[in-house]
């Protein structure tokens, strides 16, 4: 068990060093392909190129994130970043809490941000999705769309949030929550941070 | 006689405003100039027809002036490869990893569109005795860094027929047109006409259509995502159509694309 928790440590560890050892392999292999006319190739090793690049930065949205809001600790082991070149950029996936909990994800770099924000910010669109689940509120100044999804099997609600930010669309799956304590814990998150990296 | 042609005028100049009633105005206006000057003369009348004509060429109904020409954009060089490159190299390395994405999406695009241009060169001229449009040539490839190269070139009898050839990468279209491919009821048919159909050209799965107003529409998916299609105005038959189509160099085209 020692030495599966050792050998798990050390992947982890590893991981992101190999993730930039293959930014700079894919990228000398871009130029040698380039230099040779070969451009096919070039074209394929600069999009692993971007796949790195999405998952480094995806990584460095995970650490800015806050281990803990209000009650609820981050689930670590549920980390998760997703490289998706090109139609969808990255998917980064955080958890909080257990029986009361929240999951976010965030998708970056998606050409399908820009579908959602034309329905936040039109209000003809935007009256036509509207219904008695579902509104649109404010997170640290970004429209965002929150829908109440039922209620978990304790008869306690459960919300979907849509936040589009900069490039960027974060989505919170929050169960067992009231609507306020959903928006609270949309506003813990650094969003204008993270969109600095993401943009 | 005099009072009569200038109500004439009156009526002109009340419908002057309306754009959309040009022509018609045009040809009333040429009868009131005639009008007049046969019963005046000289160009006695001459202002108020120029006035008209002025408040028609400076278009400035609703208030809003329309513009009338400019010098429009400069084709702008594509992105320097291996500067963009190098640039992504020093983001990454003062972890600027922003900076370095878009350093890779321009990169990709100035590869895309060397990629675009190299494949127009290899395009056969004539096909079936139309000549290339080289001014209608058009290679565009979108910052997503990913199957977004689009081709585009025109050949043409300097008539009204008409050969378009689009080659893209998109996946999400060429993913619209495997389901014609894969879906039985892609094939419409009835007891007499048919307008959809599948063939082949130089053994690659297509699917032909045809309509009377844009004439025949030949698609073949190439590989994953790459996609060709024909649009082909006033060609006697489907048999013009597949000629025109195997002239093409489609395995060139694939190996360029990096399909198999």
């Amino acid at each position: 068990m020692r030495s599966f928790i050792i050998a798990v440590c050390f992947v982890t560890a590893g991981y992101p060093s190999i993730a930039q050892g293959d930014f700079k392999t894919q990228i000398a292999t871009a130029k040698k392909s380039y230099s040779a006319g070969k451009l096919e190739d070039t074209h394929f090793a600069l999009q692993q190129a971007l796949q790195e690049l999405d998952m480094i930065i995806g990584k460095e949205v995970l650490k800015i994130m806050p281990q803990k809001i209000d009650s609820l600790n981050a689930n670590p082991k549920d980390d998760h970043v997703a490289a998706n070149v090109g139609f969808v950029g990255a998917t980064i996936h955080r958890s909080y809490g257990t029986q009361r909990n929240a999951e976010v994800e965030i998708i970056n770099n998606s050409p399908m941000v820009n579908t959602l924000n034309a329905f936040l910010n039109s209000g003809m669109l935007g009256g036509m999705v509207r219904d008695e689940n579902t509104k649109v509120v404010k997170v640290q100044g970004y429209k965002s769309r929150l829908e109440k999804q039922g209620d978990n099997a304790n008869g306690k609600p459960n919300y979907h949030l849509q936040i589009p930010f900069s490039n960027a669309l974060m989505t919170v799956t929050a169960n067992g929550m009231t609507e306020e304590q959903v928006l609270a814990l949309a506003n813990s998150f650094p969003l204008q941070d993270i969109a600095k990296l993401v943009q | 006689m005099k009072k009569s042609v200038l109500l004439w005028l009156l009526f002109v100049c009340s419908f002057a405003v309306q754009p959309v009633r040009a022509q018609f105005l045009k040809k009333l206006k040429e009868k009131a100039n005639q009008a007049v000057n046969k019963t005046l003369g000289t160009g006695e009348t001459n202002s108020n027809a120029n006035s008209s004509s002025a408040s028609q060429d400076n278009n400035t109904y609703g208030g809003k002036p329309t513009n009338k020409g400019g010098g429009g954009l400069k084709n702008t060089t594509p992105p320097d490869v291996q500067q963009q490159i190098a640039d992504a190299e020093t983001a990454h390395t003062a972890a600027k990893y922003s900076d370095a994405r878009y350093s890779i999406q321009q990169a990709l695009v100035g590869v895309e569109i060397q990629l675009g241009r190299e494949i127009l060169k290899s395009l056969p001229n004539p096909v079936v005795a139309l000549e290339k449009d080289t001014t209608q040539d058009k290679v565009s490839s979108t910052q997503w860094g990913w199957n977004n190269l689009t081709i585009q070139r025109v050949y043409s009898d300097k008539k009204d027929k008409q050969l378009t050839v689009t080659i893209g990468n998109n996946a999400l279209y060429a993913g619209m047109a495997n389901l014609y491919f894969n879906n039985a009821y892609g094939v419409q048919a009835d007891a007499s006409n048919q307008n959809i159909k599948q063939t082949k050209v130089k053994g690659n799965k297509a699917i032909i259509q045809y309509e009377d107003s844009k004439g025949y529409t030949l698609m073949v998916s190439m590989g994953q995502s790459a996609m060709i299609v024909w649009e082909c105005i006033n060609f006697a038959d489907e048999n013009e159509v597949m000629a025109a189509a195997n002239s093409f160099d489609i395995d060139g085209i694939k190996k360029s694309l990096g399909e198999q």
